[in-house]
């Protein structure tokens, strides 16, 4: 299925995708990695009520100026190792985020960070349906302007 | 989240642009127009459509931004206007950049793990 605003990241880690899982999980291990760079995650910011309709939460607080801000977020699929999925209401009209984990079988495990964001005035199948396409344009558009 | 803010001004004008893109012949004209200016005539060409047709996805495409028509010449060419797409490749460069730090200092957690298994300190290998 395709949508607006798109996109998929991959990546390979060396580790169980069980031990994968319960780091994007569990509060000990998200306070180590979460905030994006220039930020902190402290651990008693971070809420996780790991089950469909559960409360995942984080504040990240920036380093440099002392401001914040909180991720607000509620669990759609929890099925560990294999898959993860949220929402943030809040942002973007709605940004899903859905994490698989797949085991490699040779001690690393592949992980799959897919993100849409689904504007409420764009969800007709037959919007959607060019989208993909449309970010492969913006990829040989951008690599047609070269630099810029 | 340094860019949380504008973020959650954002959606607006990429809504609008991504949804102009949605359409496989608008996606053609732009194609078209980044080898250079065309009128709509130049632009109906390859098309079956009338030339009414074409001035409506134009319409579509200039009110996304991502066109603009020149009001020096009696043809009034079409020309793409890069500034729309880069706020869009923004969005998801901005995107993938985040999960690609995060995930950066998720092996270094990942080493640290490792290290500590090794090194024998049970508390920092987590539950």
């Amino acid at each position: 299925m395709t949508k607006p605003g798109e996109f998929s990241y991959r990546r390979v880690h060396r580790a169980s995708a069980e031990l994968l899982f319960d780091c994007m999980t569990q509060p000990q291990h998200l306070t180590s990695f979460w905030g994006p760079d220039g930020t902190t995650a402290p651990i008693e910011g971070i809420t996780v009520d790991l089950r469909p309709g559960g409360a995942f939460e984080t504040v990240m607080l920036n380093v440099a100026d002392g401001s914040s801000y909180t991720m607000r977020a509620v669990y759609l699929e929890v099925r560990r190792p294999d898959r993860l999925v949220w929402t943030e209401p809040g942002v973007e009209g709605g940004m899903t985020t859905t994490i698989t984990f797949t085991d490699l079988g040779d001690g690393s495990t592949e992980v799959v960070t897919h993100q849409t964001n689904v504007p409420p005035s764009y969800r007709d199948p037959a919007a959607r349906s060019g989208f993909e396409t449309s970010l492969r344009r913006f990829g040989e558009y951008v690599a047609g302007l070269g630099s810029g | 989240m340094t860019n949380a803010a504008a973020d959650e001004g954002a959606p607006d004008d990429l809504t609008v642009t991504f949804a102009a893109l949605a359409d496989p012949t608008r996606r053609a004209i732009l194609s078209r127009l980044s080898a250079g200016e065309a009128t709509v005539n130049q632009l109906a060409e390859p098309f079956t459509l009338t030339q009414q047709a074409i001035s409506k996805h134009i319409k579509v495409l200039e009110r996304a931004g991502l066109v603009s028509r020149s009001r020096a010449a009696q043809a009034r060419p079409c020309r793409l206007e890069p500034a729309r797409f880069d706020a869009a490749v923004d969005w998801i460069s901005r995107h993938q950049r985040m999960w690609r730090e995060r995930y950066d200092r998720l092996d270094e957690h990942l080493a640290a793990l490792r290290a500590g298994q090794s090194g024998g300190s049970p508390e920092e290998a987590g539950a």
